[in-house]
């Protein structure tokens, strides 16, 4: 295990760790898009709602990102 | 081998001292957060000063609307008009502060002009969202006030009601009791974590992929920017939604009055 390079495992975090926050995303657009089919009328409510999950769930992705970039080699 | 080029070299992950202020070392982050908790305060003061019924002043327009979509936003979680009314400043000096920090990363000159502190060259200005200390403090600051603002509202009985119910000797209520309280602590981290995380790995972002794509740079890093201007609005409405949803739990009596009541205000306020 000692010579694995380490771009090799930089690259399966970021690839393994967008997965989850990815899945989430893709819920909360299709719940949205639902959302605003059924009752357009609250379409404003509705995005704001789903903004604030997706800033949420995106936070996740943020923190493989950090600890990606900020282990060295 | 190709190689990806280290982004910790030209950003790292803790702010940089510049120089000394009566035995307090100031940072360069610390520096920028000034400058702009200076420029927040002006441009507020300004548009608040200009404040008309009819606003002529583009500044003041566009101000009152951004306070009046975050008052709404507020009356919509506190169920009570009154209530929004009293923490309306805080929530509009977090979203405007946060906000107009987190822009200030993506402007020329940040993180590039250099100065010279015995002998090492250290970035001048850094982005006061992109220093863990700096969210931390921020995320404390709102988890104490919401502290302060449930024991004057309920009394420190009525608080603690919040975590341990009415009978706390019953173990069950004893333990949902601590992991509440534990939770309440957990909201500082991920409060504090989510805008550092997202604003930093942005910043980093911006710099790999302008090192990776070389002569391109202006080119391949145009998107990440606009990418990091939408998650700059996005993190400081969460940050601000967030802090009033916390308020708004925590200084509310019963469950079913308070909800009833409030609906009945809002229907009679509007």
């Amino acid at each position: 295990m000692e010579n694995v390079d380490p771009l090799l495992i930089k690259g399966l975090a970021i690839g393994l760790g967008a997965i989850g926050p990815a899945i989430g995303v893709g819920l909360i657009g299709a719940a949205a898009v639902g959302a605003i089919g059924r009752n357009p009328e609250v379409q404003g409510r509705i995005l704001s709602t789903a903004f604030i999950m997706a800033g949420l769930v995106d936070a996740v992705l943020a923190f493989v990102l950090l600890i990606v970039f900020t282990t060295g080699q | 081998m190709f190689s990806l080029p280290l982004a910790v070299e030209s950003e790292p992950l803790a702010a940089q001292k510049l120089f000394e202020l009566g035995g307090l070392g100031m940072t360069n982050s610390m520096v920028f957060g000034l400058v702009v908790a200076v420029f927040t305060l002006a441009l507020l003061g300004l548009a608040a000063a200009r404040s008309q019924t009819r606003p002529r002043s583009r500044l003041a327009f566009y101000m009152e609307s951004l306070v009046d979509g975050i008052f709404g936003v507020a009356i919509d979680s506190f169920n009570d008009r009154k209530k929004a009314l009293m923490h309306l400043p805080f929530l509009v000096t977090l979203f405007t502060f946060i906000f107009i920090s987190n822009l200030s990363g993506l402007l020329p000159g940040v993180g590039t002009i250099h100065a010279d502190v015995n002998g090492h060259a250290v970035p001048l200005l850094r982005a006061f969202t992109t220093d863990l200390n700096a969210t931390l403090a921020l995320a404390i600051l709102t988890i104490g006030l919401v502290q302060f603002y449930a024991i004057r509202e309920l009394g420190i009985l009525g608080h603690l009601k919040h975590y341990f119910t009415d009978k706390p000797w019953k173990p069950i209520n004893l333990f949902i009791g601590v992991n509440e309280v534990f939770g309440e602590l957990l909201r500082i981290v991920t409060l504090s974590m989510r805008l550092f995380g997202v604003i930093y790995a942005g910043e980093v972002l911006i710099t790999t992929i302008a090192l990776l794509s070389g002569n391109f740079a202006w080119f391949a890093t145009l998107p990440v920017i606009f990418l990091e201007i939408f998650f700059s609005a996005i993190q400081a409405y969460v940050f601000m939604m967030l802090t009033t949803t916390y308020l708004a739990i925590a200084t509310s009596h019963g469950e079913h009055q308070e909800s009833n009541g409030g609906k009945i205000k809002l229907q009679t306020a509007n």
